[in-house]
């Protein structure tokens, strides 16, 4: 014989809200690099190297997601720090822009 | 053009006669088209892209100069010795990824003068000699730049 059990109402979880602060608000942008026919496959890879400190692996897959999807995004950062990629990716003559991320 | 010995952070490549004089007539003669504007975002276009699209391309014209400056530096400093065989050119780490920049500048500029075709190979029977000038400008630099990057790759490779 199974015994009747009273249901048990539970309290509601209390989920305590951090204020968020300036940096959580400010706006981040991605960095992306466009295909182009006229930069070498090799010279893309050695950039994104140079200018990220990646391995050459991690440089190979941006750049082949470059050459076959049209664009790679490299980055999430915020304002400043995006725009001093793009600066040095254009230095570097590479098709660099900095999209608002939403 | 091969690498001849690596000594420290001096890289010593060995070029050919035909392919010294052509680097330094690079060197000498760059840059060889205009500064051409850049976008520095394809869908914003509110008033801090366009005050950040400007300093982009101050900052890039400024660029420029100073790798003019690198240009001529590098031809002053007798960075190309000839030698009995052949033409020694010595670079540290900072001058050969300054001549990298050059070179594409010269590569993509050329690039942007030809209309930013589809393709870098030339299929227009009817050229310009100008376009075609351009054309064997944009090849020449990434001759060097691919060797560049292969020699240094394959050295870098080895340790």
């Amino acid at each position: 014989m199974s015994s009747v059990v009273e249901p048990v109402t539970l309290p509601k979880p209390v989920i305590k809200k951090t204020p968020k602060s300036d940096d959580d608000l400010a706006p981040t942008f991605y960095v992306v690099c466009w295909n182009d026919p006229v930069n070498l496959m090799v010279y893309v890879t050695h950039v994104f190297m140079k200018i990220f400190g990646w391995n050459k692996q991690k440089a190979e897959k941006h750049m082949m997601e470059v050459h076959e999807k049209g664009k790679s995004v490299l980055v999430r950062e915020g304002a400043e720090k995006a725009e001093f990629y793009v600066h040095q990716l254009q230095n570097y003559k590479l098709h660099a822009t900095m999209e608002l991320a939403e | 053009m091969k690498l001849a010995k690596q000594n420290g952070e001096n890289w010593q490549y060995e070029l050919n006669a035909v392919e010294a004089d052509l680097l330094k007539q690079l060197l000498k003669n760059f840059p060889f088209t205009g500064h051409v504007p850049v976008k520095i975002s394809k869908v914003n276009a509110d008033s801090n892209s366009i005050e950040r699209e400007k300093l982009l391309n101050e900052s890039l014209a400024e660029h420029r100069k100073e790798l003019k400056k690198q240009a001529n530096n590098l031809i002053a400093a007798k960075k190309f010795n000839p030698s009995e065989k052949a033409h020694l050119l010595t670079l540290n780490a900072k001058e050969r990824e300054t001549l990298l920049q050059i070179l594409n500048d010269i590569r993509v500029g050329c690039w942007r003068a030809l209309g930013e075709p589809e393709t870098t190979e030339l299929h227009k029977p009817d050229c310009s000699a100008q376009e075609l000038a351009r054309h064997q400008l944009m090849n020449l630099a990434g001759y060097f730049e691919h060797h560049l990057i292969g020699l240094t790759e394959r050295e870098t490779g080895r340790h």
